[in-house]
């Protein structure tokens, strides 16, 4: 009966890439969403503006501070209420990227104040205006902080995408749902569902790790 | 060329500028001297507004620094500024350090900042370390590369923090050497620093500072042989039995 069920699952594999290729488009999109808007918003984190800084506090604690899944729910429901009727994809997508944003802009707030106060003072000395201290001088010395711990913060929003299920989006997590109803192995299809999250994760896993390791050691170079 | 008339400063409630009077003319080299604490870090960082201050007015080259619409970026390219801790860019060589600005702000070709930055490494002794990163290079040599990158903008004013302080005694003589050079070249100078020899050598003017105020000041031998105040008396002898 196993074999069977197997042999049905090779068959619909087509769905499963389907899901798979949902996925990556909802996760990949809003993960280069959220990496602009938290690489924006972590520059104001990181700035003496006293008053910006608390605004997008509050905004970082609120989304770490509650689940993913009400978050997608609040914003699934609550345009609506002002007249916006949205698909689930462009709602997943928005609902990932406030999610992944507040997570990046902390990461990007912590490696720009990583950069000595010096760095800053010897490029304003020098006549840099703030963009310019920000692009040679401030930014590629905080890119050793920021990478390794931003690519493993897109695995993890990799892994959040599967929550986007619940409001219908028919992404990995939601193709093994569907499945399970016409092949009741269910350890058998979330297996497969779990090996293709993986196959996506891993490799940003080994780049993690290599991005740490080969940062480690150009700072001993520097 | 820089003008102090009453400038107040504080730090929360410490009050570490006390009505600051000063006015140093183009081309005069001036050392900045005191005990630790004394406000004499703080005074020159006004000079280039990396310190605001509360009270009072400052103009640097006729631009006045207390009026909050200045240009500031414009002003700090005028004016070069070397720190105690050098403070080089680490991700960058030292002809990228010195090029950075003016390829930037002066907008010149990369070859031409280059061929600047070549000239400038060459006139503090480091034309062979051109490709050198800051971290290759020993203390002296580092803040020899500070200097040259702040002469590349052919700055009107130089500023000096305590250049020598964080050097391995060995060390200490070459960057002095390098602003002797500089004074002699008729650079206007703001030195913060305890070496008096190179203050008797070539400073124009002494200024003593305690607490905040503009105790004492002089032309360097009178200032060595006969201050005026006991603080200035005790601190001098202090600096030079120790």
């Amino acid at each position: 009966m196993m074999l069977f069920y197997f042999q049905r699952l090779i068959e619909i594999y087509p769905f499963f890439l389907k899901g798979l290729w949902m996925t990556v488009a909802v996760a990949g999109i809003s993960l280069v969403l959220a990496t602009i808007l938290g690489l924006l918003l972590g520059l104001v984190r990181a700035s003496e503006n006293k008053f910006l800084v608390a605004i997008v506090g509050v905004y970082v604690a609120v989304i770490r501070g509650t689940p993913f899944v009400v978050q997608i729910f609040i914003v699934f429901f609550i345009l609506p209420e002002w007249g916006i009727q949205l698909d689930a994809f462009p709602a997943a997508v928005i609902a990932l990227t406030i999610l992944g944003t507040a997570f990046i802009c902390e990461i990007v707030a912590g490696g720009i104040k990583a950069v000595p106060k010096g760095q800053w003072e010897a490029a304003s000395s020098s006549g840099l205006n703030l963009y310019q201290q920000l692009r040679y001088v401030v930014i590629p010395q905080s890119l050793q902080t920021i990478l390794p711990p931003l690519v493993g913060q897109y695995v993890l929003l990799i892994k959040d995408s599967s929550v986007v299920s619940v409001i219908g989006v028919v992404e990995l997590t939601r193709v093994g749902w569907v499945t399970v109803n016409r092949i009741p192995e269910g350890l058998m299809v979330f297996s497969l569902v779990g090996l293709l999250y993986f196959s996506i994760s891993y490799p940003l896993i080994r780049l993690s790790n290599r991005l740490e390791k080969k940062m480690a050691t150009q700072q001993v170079m520097l | 060329m820089i003008k102090f008339n009453g400038v107040n400063k504080w730090f929360g409630k410490l009050h570490v500028l006390k009505d600051i009077d000063l006015h140093v003319t183009s081309g005069e080299v001036v050392v900045v001297c005191g005990p630790s604490g004394s406000g004499k870090s703080t005074l020159i960082r006004c000079i280039n507004r990396l310190e605001k201050f509360q009270k009072g007015e400052l103009f640097v080259d006729g631009t006045p620094l207390h009026d909050h619409s200045t240009n500031l970026t414009k002003l700090r390219a005028e004016i070069g500024f070397v720190f105690q801790q050098f403070h080089l860019y680490p991700h960058m060589t030292a002809l990228q350090n010195v090029a950075l600005a003016p390829i930037n702000v002066r907008k010149m070709k990369r070859a031409d900042a280059e061929a600047l930055a070549h000239e400038k490494l060459d006139r503090v002794g480091l034309a062979d370390k051109a490709d050198a990163h800051p971290t290759q290079l020993s203390g002296g040599q580092q803040q020899r590369v500070a200097i040259a990158r702040g002469l590349a903008m052919s700055p009107k004013i130089m500023l000096f923090d305590e250049p020598t302080s964080a050097l391995d005694p060995e060390m200490i003589g070459e960057v002095l050497d390098v602003m002797v050079k500089l004074a002699s070249e008729g650079m206007t100078m703001c030195v913060v620093t305890h070496e008096m020899g190179f203050a008797r050598q070539v400073a124009h003017r002494v200024i003593f500072m305690d607490e905040g105020s503009l105790v004492e000041t002089g032309n360097p031998h009178d200032f060595f042989a006969n201050p005026q105040t006991d603080r200035a008396a005790q601190f001098i002898s202090k600096i030079l039995t120790h």
